[in-house]
């Protein structure tokens, strides 16, 4: 009986171990030096944008231009309460998918099967959540040290055990009870700390981003992005920087070769400024008001700014640099960074040190101004207003020229994929107070609707373009602007989720769509390729809603008018095993 | 000393020129609820309700809105979850008044 009774133990111990070790020889860690390994031949998605190179592009070719007509749904998951639809980047390491739901759920899927592995959902201050205006989505994760990381719009940073789907650390980082602002965007894992930047912008705050440490969770630094430096308060009459605005809403990248962190910021508050011609000296927030609508390179050890680029001085517009696409291209000798900002302008920077190679445009329609010196970054004449209803609708609409999501770049074919917006809006600018008590609220300053461009209705389009001329090879137009992120892949594929629910697969070379499925609902969110059990499948992430989207009912009619705004699902596709040989 | 005080002028008339004039807020008239209300709309509410609420948008047209004043009073207060905030504990009653007056000031074309 005792032999036997240890015979079991050891048996159960043989099994274990051996799991265990089926694992492990899985799954490797997940850490600094495979994140800034990664490049475009991974198999995985590491990153918010695939890798820190910023491409949002998968090596991956077993779908390509010859087998994506067999395309078909492999699994889906449900994660329920999912109000303004899935709006998250999902990341995939080692087959299994992680990826964040509205109220910061998160949840780790074996990629192959769809078999939920564990799920995590944070307990959230629902009393904020119901006096915030853009809650409660949540846009992304970040992975590293054996955490997955997830802000909530509660004002946390929360570290959550990447094999058990136990909390690890939960640290308050902003006093969203009296602030209102949150973390919605993904955070960025660099070197043992995660750096997450606050919701600002239109709301009276000074926006900051933190560099936390990941192994503790203990705040390391904080950087103002309205009081950084001595420089940025004088750029702020009145000491308004107080109440500026700002932020860094989505996740910038961590140049790795000269310990750079990336990151873009929000604009200042109130949205629309009454000072006429005299932005310098009157008007809600007389001067320049840095660090606004500027890209930001931070140190990641210390939060220190090495240099920046002020994209738009006192913006004016709400045409943030806080879209989080940066994309690191090399070419002709040259390091380039290449940054989308919401008024649809692309700025070309030096990667060491920020200064401006080109700016080109990706929209048709803009009046905010009538030039960007592609040489010096210069706004050339800039609209500003003075209060009361303007004669011209204002271009691009405050949606933006493009919006949050992200284009895709393909090495292979040296083409930067990205929807553009055209559209305006009617503007009556109005003279506001800002609100901070009892609770700081918006403060936009102004009026508006929606208004087609002076070029004809209001339409989207995705370009392939050479990402540092702007040099156009193929556009496909939508009549509602999409709204998703977009995928291309080394199988010679564009995918680009549709904003009233299919999702395309184009060629990449051309333009050409070679297949295309309805999800049903509308996307808004991620779309990711990841390898899992040696099979290539494509995540999308659906469900509709949001500070664009919600306006496509009135503008559009259905089906966005019918859609329902809390039908949220991850669909993952992969091609049936006997088809996978056509490739 | 001439010449040092017209340097120190300038200096002094640059620094001025470089300082930013105080801010300027759309302080509102208290005795006029409507104004008041007009100027609350466009610092918050004008995000989802299009146009100062002359249009629809994310959220419905308020002009010529057949709700009774309990109901728009309410729905202010307690917003609708996963489409408007509730704005009850930060706008006191006055204030949410004064939006009231402004919704019903617009012409109901």
């Amino acid at each position: 009986m005792r032999v036997k009774s240890r015979l079991i133990a050891f048996s159960a111990a043989l099994v274990a171990g051996t799991m265990l070790g089926s694992v492990a020889s899985m799954a490797q860690a997940v850490d600094a030096k495979r994140l800034e390994m990664a490049g475009h031949d991974s198999k995985d998605w590491l990153t918010y944008h695939s890798s820190y190179m910023g491409y949002d592009y998968s090596g991956l070719d077993q779908i390509n231009t010859k087998t994506v007509k067999n395309l078909e749904v492999a699994w889906m998951h449900f994660p329920g309460r999912t109000t303004r639809g899935l709006q998250s980047m999902p990341l995939a390491a080692d087959g299994v998918v992680y990826y964040s739901s509205s109220f910061s759920r998160v949840f780790a899927i074996d990629g192959a099967s769809g078999k939920v592995l564990w799920s995590y959902v944070p307990k959230l201050d629902e009393d904020l959540i119901a006096r915030q205006t853009h809650s409660p989505y949540n846009r992304g994760i970040a992975i590293g040290d054996g955490h997955v990381y997830v802000g909530t719009v509660d004002g946390r940073l929360i570290a959550i055990d990447m094999k058990t789907g136990q909390p690890a650390w939960d640290t308050k980082l902003v006093d969203s009870q009296k602030l209102t602002v949150g973390f919605t965007g993904a955070p960025l894992f660099v070197r043992g700390k995660v750096i997450i930047g606050s919701q600002g912008g239109e709301w009276p705050v000074q926006g900051t981003i933190f560099g936390v440490d990941a192994a503790t969770g203990k705040q390391i630094w904080s950087f103002s992005t309205t009081a950084g430096t001595e420089e940025a308060k004088k750029s702020w009459g009145n000491d308004t920087w107080r109440i500026g605005g700002g932020g860094g809403w989505m996740p910038g990248t961590y140049d790795a070769e000269t310990n750079t962190v990336w990151w873009g910021t929000a604009n200042p508050d109130p949205l629309y400024d009454w000072a006429g011609a005299d932005i310098k000296t009157q008007g809600a927030r007389p001067g320049d008001n840095l660090y606004t609508t500027s890209v930001l390179a931070l140190d990641p050890d210390t939060g220190k700014l090495k240099f920046y680029h002020q994209e738009l001085p006192h913006d004016n517009w709400d045409f943030d640099s806080a879209l989080g696409e940066f994309m690191m291209l090399d070419r002709g000798g040259k390091k380039y960074m290449v940054h989308v900002n919401k008024s649809g302008f692309i700025f070309v920077y030096d990667r060491a040190n920020a200064k401006v190679e080109n700016v080109w445009p990706i929209v048709h329609n803009y009046n905010f101004v009538k030039n960007i010196d592609p040489k010096t970054g210069e706004l050339i004449g800039r609209r500003d207003f003075v209060a009361g209803p303007q004669q011209e609708p204002l271009c691009p609409a405050i949606a933006g020229g493009v919006s949050w999501n992200s284009g895709s770049y393909s090495p292979k074919s040296g083409l930067w994929y990205k929807v553009g917006n055209e559209w305006c809006i009617t503007l009556e600018v109005v003279k506001t107070t800002p609100i901070t008590e009892p609770q700081v609220q918006l403060n936009i300053g102004a009026n508006f609707k929606m208004a087609p461009p002076p070029s004809g209705p209001i339409y989207g389009h995705l370009d392939a373009r050479d990402p540092i001329t702007g040099k156009l090879k193929w556009e496909v137009k939508y009549n509602a602007p999409p709204t998703a992120s977009v995928l291309s892949t080394a199988g010679n594929l564009v995918f680009l989720p549709d904003a009233a629910g299919i999702i395309h697969a184009y060629d990449a070379e051309t333009g050409k769509e070679l297949w295309s499925h309805n999800d049903g609902v509308g996307h808004n969110g991620g779309i990711i390729s990841y390898m899992a059990h040696g099979k290539q499948y494509i995540a999308v992430e659906t469900g509709f809603g949001g500070l664009v989207g919600d306006d496509y009912g009135s503008m559009f009619g259905e089906p966005w008018k019918s859609m329902p705004r809390d039908a949220g699902a991850l669909v993952v596709f992969g091609l049936g095993s006997d088809k996978m040989a056509t490739k | 000393m001439i010449l040092f005080s017209r340097a120190a002028a300038l200096a002094l008339l640059l620094a001025a020129a470089a300082l930013p004039a105080r801010a300027e807020t759309g302080a509102a008239a208290p005795s006029d609820p409507t104004k008041n209300g007009e100027i609350l709309f466009a610092t918050s509410c004008g995000w989802c309700h299009s146009d100062g609420g002359r249009e629809a948008g994310k959220g419905p047209k308020l002009a010529g809105t057949t709700r009774d004043d309990a109901f728009i009073i309410n729905r202010i207060k307690n917003g609708k979850p996963g489409a408007m905030p509730a704005w009850g504990k930060v706008f006191d009653d006055a204030q949410i008044e004064n939006i009231l007056h402004y919704i019903r000031s617009l012409p109901s074309k």
